[in-house]
């Protein structure tokens, strides 16, 4: 059953009680219009009132349309000829000027009467007409501001449901019959599947509108309901289709409807293959970005890889037999080595984890731990190598869910960058602190720190503070030490931040996720 | 234990970089070792047949074969001290190796301090565990009594809940030589739960804790040390 009777244009589809307005209208009508003629005629002594019958014929007509109004024009002949013409209350006319009259009225009211109906029909098609427009518009008004083409495909089931009339509508992708899998349902009883008749539209190329092609018994098992199907296609390739069951009774939907469903579909289908090349251009646009990345990077670090690489050199040829140099010196050049060898390490480190941040494989898996676990053997290293300053440190927190390995170089990172900008004698400052889900980990220094400006950069790679250089070469010095812990520490759920310390030097945060721990466990 | 104590040990190093192997030959050597050298994994099972070596330096990455056979090959054989050589980017196989029955790793690149300090105690290890006649464990003033169950530090019970007696048996029957996370789960609790999260670093903080309140001279403070990402390790203290 329709939801909405009045919106079937098709008039043919007459049912008894759908008779009884129109026939009601034509009798009271027709009654009125005789009392008033017989007034005029008989009181008044109008001598051929009879034009006022065109007014019920009108009325009819606007009710009952084209058919109607013939009747209804018929009936007002007959009526007018029967009781108001000489010789009253026969069918016969006497008077030639009389028949005449009565056979204009019959004329008149034929004409005037399908005119009426013709505007009637006019109305009601340009309603529908409306109707379609506003709903093909909210349909692609949903699919061009969507965000993702699934999100609205479940809009559209629900819109093509309430405006066809349909029982369910749902939605299914897939290349073929085998591999459509639903992806949007309006939902009802059981699971959304075909029954009753199958009828599959079947679309022309050019004008010729499109039919339904009824293809098999779907399911005998259905009661009255019958499915529709229109396949989803983009550029010749099938995506999936629209499926619809609808009653029995309702009858194939008309052709407005069969429009709207036609391009829902084609809508859906230019969406979805819309999708698949922004996806593909998304793609090219990584592996360009990616390539970009890779010709800075190399120009950026070249120089940061030749330095240590000479002073290696140089340092190792001092350790020949052959050389003048004593033992001190000697000594000296080892620890040279040794000291631009690790330079050298964390600078590649820092590299490797970078491409791996920007090529997307980074593998996280997280655990819970204490922070002052996991990061004991990087403060242990702070603390051999910061002799000169003040190390403040306040690690105990409770736990967090991190990735060990990645923690650990993202805290080294930013620990290096510390400890390369301050100078001798400069407090640093390590503490954690919880906060709600997170727990905050702040690395602050009493070094010169950077300008307002330049914070929100801080984390982008290649990014050097201008004017700034570090009292030592470092990892931080070539743009990518803060950019891999800004990288691993969003990878693990967590945020950076860099902010003015109240030491007066640079404070950077690293908000952790806080971890769940049984209430067994807590300490 | 000393150096020199272990000098004239018999090393084989398995490394297929040309420059690393000999850099690494004539460290050894410097420090007094008998070195044998392989380039791949075959030429290391030929010298691990002919000389039954003290101790293996073993890089993964082989040409010829997986470094992880090696390992399973000798292991089928003896109990010799395995010390992984591992770039940063193997931590999954440095894990896998641990588990299949390697006994410590370096990262390259290494420090030849560290190197040699790896060996001795691979060395000293290779003469068991510090485990006494009565099966009681025995770590500095730490001791663990499995069949009383119980951990006395300086003569002192601690008092651990069974979780954290377990992990600290794994950790001290393997006394010197990393374990991993996996190892630590299946021993304490049981295969079922190889691939959940047990906490077992809040596990660990808390029996650091608890030993820390029971050694006030400090001497167990650095006794469980931590390898982020692949397990833990008890430092090997000289008995009392």
């Amino acid at each position: 059953m329709c939801p909405d009777p009045a919106y079937d244009p098709d008039m043919s589809g007459i049912r008894p009680s759908r008779l009884i307005r129109p026939l009601g209208v034509a009798i009271v009508s027709l009654a009125a219009a005789t009392l008033v003629v017989g007034y005029l005629q008989d009181v008044v002594g109008v001598p051929n009132p009879s034009a006022v019958y065109l007014i019920a014929v009108v009325a009819t007509a606007l009710v009952a349309g084209t058919a109607g109004a013939a009747l209804a024009s018929v009936a007002a002949f007959l009526l007018y000829n029967f009781l108001f013409t000489a010789p009253r209350f026969s069918f016969s006319i006497t008077d030639p000027g009389v028949l005449l009259s009565v056979v204009l009225l019959l004329f008149v009211g034929i004409v005037v009467g399908q005119l009426a109906a013709l505007q009637r029909s006019r109305t009601a098609i340009a309603t529908a007409r409306e109707r379609e427009a506003l709903a093909l518009f909210r349909l692609s008004r949903g699919l061009a501001t969507r965000t993702s083409t699934l999100d609205v495909l479940q809009e559209v089931t629900a819109s093509v449901r309430d405006e066809l009339g349909m029982r369910r509508v749902w939605i299914a992708l897939g290349p073929d019959d085998a591999a459509e899998r639903i992806v949007a349902d309006t939902g009802g009883e059981g699971r959304p599947a075909p029954a009753g008749l199958l009828q599959v539209l079947q679309r022309m190329p050019g004008e010729t509108p499109a039919k339904w092609v009824r293809v098999h018994q779907a399911s005998r098992s259905a009661g009255n309901l019958d499915t529709y199907r229109v396949r989803i296609e983009a550029g010749g390739n099938p995506l999936g289709s629209v499926w619809a069951l609808r009653d029995r009774d309702g009858g194939v939907p008309d052709r407005s409807a069969t429009r709207l469903i036609a391009a829902a579909a084609d809508q859906i289908g230019q969406a979805w293959a819309q999708d698949q090349l922004a996806g593909a251009a998304q793609a090219a646009e990584i592996a360009r970005q990616s390539d970009a990345l890779k010709s800075s990077l190399l120009q950026s670090v070249s120089h940061d890889l030749r330095t240590p690489l000479a002073a290696i050199r140089m340092a190792a040829a001092g350790l020949r037999p052959d050389s003048q140099l004593g033992a001190v010196a000697r000594r000296e050049n080892a620890d040279t080595i040794e000291r631009e060898v690790e330079h050298l390490n964390r600078l590649v480190t820092n590299l490797l984890d970078l491409s791996r941040i920007e090529a997307g494989g980074l593998r996280v898996e997280r655990e819970t731990v204490e922070l002052d676990d996991v990061l004991a053997r990087a403060v242990e290293r702070l603390r051999a190598r910061s002799v000169d300053r003040t190390l403040e440190l306040a690690l105990e927190g409770p736990p967090v869910r991190v990735d060990p390995v990645l923690l650990e170089a993202a805290f080294t990172n930013v620990v290096d960058n510390a400890l390369a900008y301050t100078p001798p004698g400069a407090p640093i400052r390590i503490a954690a602190l919880a906060d709600d889900a997170y727990v905050r980990l702040t690395i602050e220094d009493g070094g010169p720190g950077v300008p307002d400006g330049a914070m929100p950069r801080l984390f982008e790679r290649f990014y050097r503070v201008p004017g700034r250089n570090g009292r030592s070469r470092t990892s931080g010095g070539t743009g990518i030490g803060l950019a891999v812990t800004s990288g691993f520490v969003e990878a693990m759920g967590g945020r950076v931040a860099a902010r003015r310390s109240a030491l007066g030097g640079l404070a950077i945060d690293l908000d952790l996720p806080a971890a769940e721990v049984p209430v067994e466990l807590r300490a | 234990m000393t150096a020199r104590r272990s000098a004239g040990a018999a090393v084989l190093v398995v490394e297929d970089d040309d420059g690393a192997r000999a850099t690494l030959v004539r460290d050894l050597e410097a420090h007094g070792y008998e070195v044998d050298a392989a380039e791949d994994g075959a030429t290391a099972l030929r010298y691990w047949e002919r000389r039954r070596p003290d101790v293996v330096l073993l890089d993964l990455g082989l040409p010829d074969m997986d470094g992880l056979d090696v390992i399973r090959r000798i292991r089928r054989e003896a109990p010799t001290p395995i010390v992984i050589l591992s770039g940063r980017y193997e931590e999954r196989e440095k894990v896998e190796a641990l588990d299949r029955g390697a006994d410590d790793y370096v990262t390259k690149p290494f420090g030849s301090e560290e190197l040699q300090a790896r060996i001795r105690a691979a060395l000293r290890r290779g003469t068991g565990p510090a485990r006494e006649a009565e099966g009681r464990l025995v770590a500095g003033p730490l001791v663990l009594d499995p069949l009383r169950h119980e951990v006395l530090v300086d003569e002192t019970p601690v008092d651990l809940t069974p979780r954290e007696f377990e992990i600290l048996r794994v950790l001290l029957t393997h006394a010197g030589r990393v374990v991993t996370k996996a190892r630590i789960l299946r021993a304490v609790w049981g295969e079922a739960y190889q691939d959940e999260d047990s906490y077992i670093y809040v596990h660990v903080g808390q029996i650091r804790r608890k030993l820390a309140a029971a050694d006030p001279a400090g001497q167990l403070r650095n006794l469980i040390g931590t390898e982020p990402g692949v397990g833990y390790r008890i430092a090997t203290l000289e008995r009392p």
